[in-house]
């Protein structure tokens, strides 16, 4: 009896339970999307940054340009179908886009370090050779000038003064 | 020549070697302005890699192709972003000249990533898949756009002058500001017309 009169309370709830439950799904699914693709957007945006200072470092950034167009791929397809309310598979793409980008984050890191590190090297070396340079030829100038100058004038004192008739 | 002459002579050369021997020096401490003029290409090509044969009377369920493609001469590596629309004739299209972009909600997106000087191009297969033609209207529900289903939901009025349900399938390129951290519309856009009147 007791059994009896509890089911329909039961089935009250289940039926609750079930309305409630999957819209309670959706929400958060739609919501973790939503975080997935914020944090895939900030990696790829933040790479694209460290990719730029390496670029104006000199460096060569083709590859990861490369692997950063794989990741944009990704975070377009995972904002569409966002867009289409598909938030599971809009959640997978920025998911696999954020590891795609953490990846090439650190690798951008390490090539961004090692171009500074070049372009500091390249700079030291223009600039001392440009110094010296610079050095040198005045040096040389100040030198040449002097030993033509002395030349010159023992020329000029080696010279025989002559008088010529005027004859007229 | 006498002495003072050939002193000016020295002179003037050992300038002019100094500072053929500083200029590399000043170059990477003086910037130089200029560069050229910074811009980005838009283009949109056919089937055929070529700016010919456009889709134009589409017909329902049937694929059609086009490229969308970006050139890049920002002076660097730019982060580009392109929404594809879709209109009829009255709804608005992007302002170019003051830099709006059109307020119509993006279908399909394309995100890439474009190194100075060069070039960055994606096919878009897309297709009418439900159609609805009443008196003199027509009702685009759903297309498909490199294999992904949307619904569209977009109406058209019929073109007595041109004889034709007549939309606008266009693209707008937008790139990352890095200070403004977000997208801004770099005031290009390029699109293609389309007779949705066969079925």
């Amino acid at each position: 009896m007791t059994a009896c009169r509890s089911f329909p309370i039961f089935a009250l709830l289940f039926a609750l339970a079930l309305s409630i439950f999957p819209l309670e799904v959706c929400a958060a699914d739609a919501g973790e999307a939503a975080l997935a693709i914020e944090r895939a957007e900030e990696i790829v945006v933040s790479c694209y940054q460290v990719v730029l200072e390496a670029e104006s470092a000199g460096g060569d950034v083709s590859s990861l340009l490369a692997r950063l167009n794989e990741a944009g791929g990704l975070l377009a397809q995972a904002h569409i179908l966002y867009r289409l309310e598909d938030f599971d598979g809009a959640a997978r793409f920025a998911d696999v886009c954020s590891q795609i980008g953490e990846e090439v984050r650190v690798e951008a890191y390490g090539f961004r370090s090692l171009a500074v590190e070049k372009a500091v090297q390249r700079f030291r070396w223009t600039m001392i050779g440009s110094i010296l340079s610079v050095i040198i030829i005045i040096v040389a100038s100040f030198l040449g000038w002097h030993i033509f100058k002395s030349r010159y004038c023992r020329r000029i004192l080696r010279m025989n003064p002559e008088v010529i008739s005027d004859e007229s | 020549m006498n002495l003072e002459d050939y002193r000016t002579l020295f002179a003037v050369v050992g300038l002019v070697l100094t500072l053929i021997a500083a200029v590399p020096m000043l170059s990477m401490v003086v910037a130089f302005p200029g560069g050229g003029e910074r811009f980005s290409e838009f283009w949109v090509l056919g089937p055929n890699h070529m700016a010919e044969d456009y889709p134009f009377n589409a017909i329902v369920n049937e694929i059609y192709r086009v490229f969308v493609g970006v050139g890049n001469h920002m002076g660097r590596s730019t982060y580009y972003m392109v929404y594809v629309k879709l209109r009829n004739q009255t709804q608005p299209l992007p302002d170019a000249s003051s830099s709006e972009p059109s307020p119509l909600p993006p279908i399909y997106e394309f995100r890439a990533f474009v190194e100075d000087s060069a070039t960055w191009e994606a096919p878009l297969n897309f297709s009418f898949l439900e159609v609805s033609h009443f008196e003199n209207s027509c009702l685009v529900r759903r297309m498909s756009i490199n294999d992904v289903i949307f619904s569209v939901d977009s109406s058209s009025r019929w073109d007595s002058e041109n004889n034709g349900f007549y939309y606008q399938l266009f693209f707008e390129l937008w790139l990352y500001d890095v200070k403004l951290r977000s997208f801004q519309f770099h005031a290009r856009f390029v699109g293609i017309w389309l007779n949705v009147t066969g079925s």
